[in-house]
């Protein structure tokens, strides 16, 4: 529209309704990093002043991604909080993605949903937090299904003009209409070596003798201490390469799908 | 108009103990601001504008000698109350007053323009030198001059003509025949009050409930922060201080009565014991302002509720200097730390003070050792610094891999894993040692069950052999697919603890 056409639009109508059209005029969205190159490419990361829902089925990925983003989050100095509603928060993992503990506050609300989410509006009303992170990924279906949708416009009302990101993850979409980007994650598979490529020669024929070759099972190792790969010892991320997970965009409404895969950590 | 107080301070150490002891300066201070120090047994405090306060009402007039031997009787009054004897004296120059407080016991009173008829009989050894900012040294070499010259007493120096003083003593003499004249015009050598960030308040009866008390602590708080303002001071400790009433079967009621629903005994020993309820409140940074303080008071209250009525209120503040920092354009965002302090006194009161703050793994193999710390912002501490090396190492081991030949490790991002606390007890079946099936349930809506139909394991950890809780296990990576639900396939880490044979679910990778 031509500006001055606007103007004398804004101009007649100024004394019923007011200067609609600046009220309406958005702020360039912002975004944080997911930390996940091939989200990145896609999506630019999560949209602050806003609500992100991820959700999807157990080892769908979601974590994973969540941690990430923590990563990313907490890498470029932001202070970050975790509302774990089932207080099922792994450090060790989460340190292997690069999480910095420095500046992350560990809210555990011990399955408590209604702490949960009076923790969460405590901290988006407090401010200042750059990343939060709601996790109910471990709440049943059934459970949040019952979350009253108040809580949520209370979120996105407390959260915009903010340049906070609110992270939730859940087994099932409840956000809603609330949530201003929705993923879903689904499990494509783990990636498992070969038992050949793991295994030191010594125990690779104790292997053959003892493995099924119509066993979908890899039998990789017996029940010893360590055991020396080169010149590096065996650990889970010799076990259990990769886990593949498949991201879809289901809002806002712009079809994206990517794969991504996530290696497991070294403990 | 000034007075003098000269006389032995005592010491604190000494003081009758049921009084606190006070020093000559603490005694001046209760009468007037404007105090100076000139020596140990010696202050002289303005007391100009006092006739108000130390008239004599009654005769309405303002008579000035009236006022000063009011006010001289006080202090001598008031000291006495301390165990002090003092001699005072209180006279238009604060020179004359110092030298009649010295000379002359008792009280001195000085009218104006009377100074050389009380100090002129006094011998000249009674002229302080330092007065007129003369060295000792110097002091030493008028002293012999004035002896030489038959100058004996004040009125003697006072009477000698001032332009004969001037060419033969200078400026330093003429300073010193208008001290002996008792005209002498300096200003006082101020001391500062000394500073007690400490606010007290005996309540006319016992409350038993927070909202009146914070009516209390407000106000104390108030002035307490008005007073750090003053000196351009803030605090980072908090002592609170209450004094509860002694009664046996007294229950709390309302806000802060939840924590005291305790037997009639165990109430009775805490409050023969516990008399004084006292809470430290330590503040991640410098700060002043009365509401925040109020807000942390008031919480820390509910957290740790005396379990009495509170008949007195103390409380007093750290001074250290404030907070000042230097804010960017380019700074990540982070909360304010006033509030920021708020939020994680709410928080701790919604979910416990155990269960709010910042991760911190142990340095320790024993799967999921951790403990929960303080959060405060802009900490870099040395674990930064481990992670990084870890997470350094772990690059190192992987590239060494592909260079041995090994398997080539992309850089993926790390996969998450959500780890059950406590793990769940499951039912596993193997065949020769590989688990086939798993049972496992933490409660009705979340289980693991169904045919595992891939494995990768066991690696055997172990550790603490030392201890009494030693820790042993074997631990694999499995698939599970539920058989109701062929789509769904939960990846999850199971073990195997050795000690009791018994199978867990340790957590599910995510």
């Amino acid at each position: 529209m031509n500006a001055l056409v606007k103007t004398r639009i804004q101009l007649q109508i100024a004394d019923r309704f007011g200067h609609v059209f600046e009220q309406r005029e958005k702020r360039p969205l912002e975004i944080l990093p997911t930390g996940v190159a091939e989200i990145d490419q896609v999506l630019d990361g999560f949209p602050r002043g806003a609500i992100t829902e991820i959700h999807g089925t157990a080892s769908c990925g979601r974590t994973s991604l969540l941690l990430s983003a923590l990563a990313a989050a907490s890498s470029s100095e932001e202070t970050c909080a975790l509302v774990d509603c089932s207080n099922t928060f792994d450090l060790s993992s989460a340190a292997d993605a690069g999480v910095s503990f420095d500046c992350l506050l560990w809210v555990r609300c011990n399955n408590n949903l209604e702490r949960a989410f009076k923790a969460v509006d405590l901290l988006l009303h407090g401010g200042g937090f750059g990343f939060i992170f709601l996790n109910l990924a471990d709440m049943p279906a059934k459970t949040l299904r019952r979350i009253v949708s108040t809580w949520w416009f209370r979120f996105r009302r407390a959260i915009e003009n903010t340049p906070t990101v609110l992270a939730v993850a859940t087994p099932v979409a409840c956000v809603r209409s609330c949530a201003a980007m929705a993923l879903e994650l689904k499990c494509e598979g783990s990636v498992w070596p070969g038992a050949d490529a793991f295994v030191a020669e010594e125990q690779q024929r104790a292997l053959r003798s003892k493995s099924e070759p119509s066993s979908p099972h890899l039998w990789l190792v017996a029940s010893n201490d360590r055991y020396e790969i080169g010149s590096s010892t065996v650990n889970h991320s010799h076990f259990l390469q990769a886990l593949t997970v498949h991201v879809n965009r289901e809002r806002p409404l712009a079809g994206s799908d990517r794969t991504v895969r996530f290696a497991p950590h070294s403990p | 108009m000034f007075a003098c107080i000269h006389g032995r301070s005592v010491s604190k150490s000494t003081a009758d103990s049921g009084a606190r002891g006070l020093t000559l300066v603490e005694l001046a201070f209760t009468f007037s601001p404007l105090v100076e120090e000139t020596s140990a047994e010696t202050v002289v405090l303005d007391v100009a504008g006092q006739s108000l306060l130390f008239g004599e009402m009654s005769s309405r007039t303002k008579d000035e000698s009236n006022v000063m031997s009011n006010i001289a009787n006080t202090i001598v009054r008031r000291a006495s109350h301390l165990h002090l004897t003092v001699n005072v004296a209180v006279a238009a120059n604060a020179d004359a007053a110092i030298h009649a407080a010295r000379a002359f016991k008792g009280i001195t009173i000085i009218a104006a323009s009377d100074e050389l008829l009380h100090l002129g009989a006094l011998s000249i050894k009674h002229l302080d030198y330092s007065l007129a900012a003369i060295d000792e040294k110097r002091a030493e070499e008028f002293h012999e001059t004035f002896a030489l010259w038959g100058v004996r007493t004040f009125d003697d120096l006072a009477k000698l003509p001032l332009p004969g003083v001037a060419e033969r003593l200078g400026q330093e003499g003429v300073r010193l025949q208008k001290l002996a004249q008792g005209k002498s015009d300096r200003r006082l050598n101020l001391v500062r009050p000394p500073v007690g960030f400490e606010q007290s308040l005996e309540l006319e009866h016992p409350v038993i409930e927070l909202e009146p008390l914070s009516f209390v602590l407000s106000r104390l708080l108030n002035q307490l922060c008005a007073n750090l303002n003053e000196y351009s001071l803030a605090t980072n400790e908090l002592r609170l201080r209450l004094v509860t009433e002694r009664c046996l079967e007294y229950r709390l009621q309302s806000g802060i009565s939840a924590a005291y629903e305790k037997g009639p005994t165990e109430v009775g020993i805490l409050n023969t014991c516990d008399l004084l309820h006292e809470r430290t409140i330590t503040l991640p940074v410098p700060m002043r302002d009365a509401k925040t303080l109020l807000r942390l008071v008031l919480f820390d209250i509910e957290a740790h509720p005396p379990v009495a009525p509170i008949i007195k209120v103390a409380i007093s503040a750290e001074p250290v200097q404030p907070r000042a920092s230097q804010t960017g354009l380019f700074i990540p965002l982070a909360p304010e730390p006033e509030k920021l302090e708020i939020t994680l006194a709410r928080l701790a009161k919604l979910v416990g003070p155990e269960n709010v703050g910042s991760p911190e793994l142990l340095d320790t193999h024993r799967p999921d050792a951790f403990r929960v710390i303080k959060f405060r912002l802009n900490q870099r501490s040395g674990r930064n610094a481990r992670i990084a090396s870890r997470l350094a190492l772990n690059a190192d081991e992987r590239q060494r891999d592909c260079a041995a030949g090994g398997p080539a490790m992309p850089t993926f991002s790390v996969m998450g894993f959500r780890i059950f606390r406590p793990p769940w007890a499951a039912d596993v079946q193997t065949i020769r040692g590989q688990p086939t099936r798993i049972s496992a349930r933490a409660d009705s809506s979340r289980k693991v069950r169904g045919q595992i139909v891939c494995t990768a394991g066991p690696w055997r950890a172990s550790g603490d052999w030392w201890r009494a809780d030693i820790w042993a296990r074997d631990e694999w990576d499995v698939v599970v697919v539920d058989p109701a639900s062929t789509e769904h396939e939960v990846l999850c880490r199971i073990y195997r603890d050795l000690s009791s044979e018994q199978w867990f679910v340790e957590g599910i990778y995510d």
